[in-house]
């Protein structure tokens, strides 16, 4: 059976917990035992929101350090905080655009380089792929599907035990009607994005 | 999660949160009175029951306080109705008192009291044990660790409370009630159940004379209830050998996964208590009989730990007994992580290595901060401009405690629910020096207001800020006695906060936070005075206003002049809307909300146009 440990991390507002219920559907809908972690409670404050998603017969629903056979990093920095969680030869495929933190706004603190999820991860990790979801949901209709561009990404690189169609099939049957065709058209980008990634 | 928590046919397999199949299990169990004080983690329970409340087959109640919702439900269940009562751990102090005697004078209806604890303090003051308040209150006590778990044990311990006409606690912690999984419903009761009131007040009333044979029948019912622990479903036993495992709640998880990679299933014994007060005397002294050592895995106090020691020493059991350790701390949460080097440690392999990426410990941090067009952050900005650091700055518990961070730094004590008043009046009253307390609205509500009093009584030297949000903002955006408006609409009976604080004996004044020149002009007039004093900055959570459909239609601030010339403004306010874009700052237009307040500070700062972006 499919066993996998995914790591979800981003930013209050980015959907991080929705997409993860959409896995956790899909996983459902595919007969794989799931179970799902989420910590609520600061999440609209701007602060970090990290779930956890493990199918195929894992009793706990989080996720430590060296564990995750995935990350979904909806942040950059956030991808990069969350790369001690990744097992060795794991999948991380991120949002290659930042939200700056508010030190960062104030001039503070260094927002990192993309160069420095790469070079963290590379030797380690079987794939590092970075994309810009938030550009290509804009260019799908609405940066609220940025969420959905990145798991069309993970998708399509082999990271997810499930297939774009699978994912098309969830986002079908569980979303709202008129959220129906712009998230469709993000999960085709993201997959799109990711393929193109992985040939360079 | 809608209204398929109310249908009355078992047999779906939903994909629940922990918190809502704890709605499904009670709802399973007959539940038809549900009150509580919301907080994370418990706060989708009762946020749900809310949501589906229109029509539903259950009374429901957003209480003052934990204190009062324990009552009203007690109420209820001496009314004959079966009945939940939700809160967070710290909120079981706050209900302490009723829920001390409550199973002296007996729930006939049934009641369930859900304590959800937060190991780790994930967004809590503390990290108690209240699997403690079981022993001290005489409550049998479920611990669920899946989300199928909490509705069936959330069902069962409503249907054993009701049969035994005693309360039961429902212990949760942060990881369970966030959990999400797999849920097969079971039917709804086909009809309702209630058992009506005889008057009977030796039963009913706890006098000297009658609590102590209300004292009596508890322990019978709780000595009786271990043979009922011995033979429970969720206390499992499984494996062989001699070397075992007990564990209870979250930890089973852990536990379950680490014996599973390390391939020990099947080769050491397991024990796995789903129903942990009254223990299973005899399960557990047969299991200890049959190992040569045993590990305890629980989170949090050595509840079981020191209860099986004690067992084992009673009955002259000689087994080795390990539990709270270096790998398996008091402190904090457990994960596999710690759970595995501990197995590891006790079957007798060495420690594992963890085979995993650093990053910088220096990375740009991103504490959760006040939103942008936070009411809060014009609050505070007003009132350090007044006082400085020259104050000592009493907090509360609220999104205004984020006003804890710079630039505000508007926190230098806190104890818990309600206490900035009257810990502010006492530290005003011990050092002489000026004392500002901040207290939400809610807050006032659930216990700031006894302060009030006492302030008012004893003259004590404080300045209240009541930061009036028309929302109880933090856990979710629940009403309060006090707010104009719900999901539902208008509120019939609101409590006019200005009425109360004056019948208090002070007369507050009231302004809007985000008009800077008048909120200043107040805070200077009060800082003259001296005794109890009231400020209220009213002015709506944006978030809220949003939810609800009142928020007005605004333009975005925009950068008119020398951004250089903003950059105290910047620092001062550090909203979120604020960014620095190649060295210059400006102001997001998709993340302002509009307040203005920022332009009442810098001449270089103007309301946008309609067609900036």
């Amino acid at each position: 059976m499919t066993r996998a440990r995914i790591f979800f991390t981003g930013v209050g507002g980015q959907g991080t917990l929705t997409a993860t219920t959409l896995l956790a559907r899909t996983a459902l809908d595919a007969g794989l035992p799931v179970t799902s972690g989420e910590i609520h409670g600061m999440a609209q404050r701007g602060g970090v929101v990290e779930s956890t998603l493990l199918v195929g017969g894992y009793k706990s629903a989080i996720i430590a350090p060296g564990e995750a056979d995935v990350i979904l990093g909806f942040e950059l920095l956030e991808t990069l905080r969350a790369l001690p969680m990744l097992k060795r030869g794991g999948f991380v495929v991120g949002n290659s655009e930042a939200l700056q933190p508010v030190g960062v706004c104030l001039g503070r603190e260094c927002y990192p380089p993309l160069e420095a999820v790469l070079e963290t991860a590379k030797g380690f990790a079987a794939q590092v792929v970075l994309i810009p979801c938030i550009s290509l949901a804009e260019q799908a209709g609405t940066a609220k599907a940025a969420n959905t561009v990145l798991l069309g990404a993970a998708a399509a690189c082999g990271a997810l035990p499930f297939s774009v169609a699978d994912l098309t099939r969830s986002i079908e049957k569980y979303l709202k009607p008129k959220l129906v065709d712009v998230n469709l058209k993000a999960l085709a980008l993201g997959a799109e994005a990711a393929k193109a990634g992985q040939a360079a | 999660m809608g209204k398929e928590l109310l249908k009355n046919e078992g047999g779906d397999t939903l994909l629940l949160l922990g918190n809502e199949a704890i709605v499904r299990g009670t709802l399973e169990g007959g539940v038809r009175f549900v009150t509580c004080y919301p907080g994370t983690p418990s706060s989708e329970v009762p946020d749900t029951f809310f949501r589906l409340s229109q029509g539903a087959p259950y009374y429901f109640e957003y209480s003052v306080n934990e204190k009062v919702a324990l009552e009203v439900a007690g109420g209820a269940t001496l009314a004959g109705l079966p009945s939940l009562c939700t809160m967070k751990h710290v909120g079981v102090n706050v209900a302490a008192d009723p829920l001390m005697t409550l199973a002296y004078v007996s729930a006939p209806g049934g009641l369930v009291l859900l304590s959800a604890d937060d190991p780790g303090c994930h967004s809590s003051q503390n990290e108690q044990d209240n699997r403690i308040y079981a022993r001290l209150g005489g409550l049998p006590c479920f611990e669920p660790a899946t989300a199928q778990e909490c509705k069936d044990m959330a069902r069962d311990a409503l249907l054993l409370s009701r049969k035994l006409e005693t309360p039961v606690l429902l212990r949760t912690t942060t990881r369970v009630n966030h959990v999400r999984g797999p849920v097969v419903t079971g039917d709804l009761p086909a009809t309702p159940y209630e058992k009506p009131f005889v008057k009977d007040p030796a039963k009913y009333v706890p006098l000297p004379a009658s609590a102590r044979v209300m004292h009596k029948r508890l322990r019978a019912i709780l000595d009786g209830l271990v043979a009922q622990s011995d033979a429970s479903p969720y206390n499992v036993e499984s494996g062989a050998g001699e070397l075992g495992f007990i564990s209870s709640g979250v930890s089973r998880n852990y536990l379950a996964d680490v014996l599973e990679e390390e391939g020990l299933v099947g080769k050491v014994r397991l024990l796995e208590l789903g129903m942990t007060y009254p223990l299973p005397e005899n399960r557990i002294a047969a299991f200890l009989s049959a190992c040569k050592k045993v590990l305890i895995v629980e989170e949090l106090e050595p509840v079981l730990e020191n209860e099986i020691r004690a067992l084992a020493q009673a009955r002259g059991i000689a087994v080795e007994i390990l539990g709270k350790s270096e790998h398996l701390p008091r402190l904090g949460e457990f994960s596999t992580a710690n759970v595995r080097q501990a197995v590891r440690a006790f079957v007798g392999q060495p420690a594992a290595a963890v085979d995993a990426l650093t990053v910088p410990a220096d990375l740009p941090r991103r504490p959760p901060n006040l939103c942008a067009g936070c009411p809060h952050r014009a609050a505070y900005y007003a009132v350090r401009e007044v006082y400085g650091d020259n104050a000592v700055y009493s907090s509360d518990i609220g999104c205004y405690t984020l006003g804890f961070l710079p630039p505000f730094r508007a926190a230098d004590f806190l104890l818990c629910m309600g206490s900035s008043i009257s810990t502010g009046a006492g530290f005003a009253r011990a050092s002489g020096k000026p004392v500002v307390a901040f207290i939400g609205d809610s807050t006032f509500f659930h216990s700031g207001i006894t302060g009030l009093i006492d302030a008012v009584a004893y003259k004590h030297d404080v300045l209240i800020v009541i930061l009036d949000n028309r929302t109880t903002a933090m856990t979710g955006h629940q009403p309060n006695p006090g707010v104009d408006t719900t999901i539902f609409g208008e509120n019939p009976n609101p409590v006019d906060l200005m009425a109360l604080i004056r019948a208090c004996g002070v007369e507050p004044v009231k302004v809007n936070p985000l008009n800077h020149k008048a909120t200043l002009t107040a805070l200077t007039e009060l800082s003259k005075q001296t005794g109890p004093r009231v400020l209220v900055a009213e002015y709506p959570c944006p978030i809220h206003a949003r939810r609800v459909g009142q928020a007005k239609k605004t333009l975005p601030a925009r950068v008119a002049g020398d951004p250089a010339a903003c950059l105290a403004v910047r620092d001062n306010l550090a909203c979120p809307a604020f960014a620095m874009v190649d060295g210059q700052f400006t102001i997001n237009a998709e993340q302002c909300d509009g307040c203005m307040f920022c332009v009442q500070l810098s001449p270089d700062l103007k309301p946008g146009k309609k067609e900036a972006k």
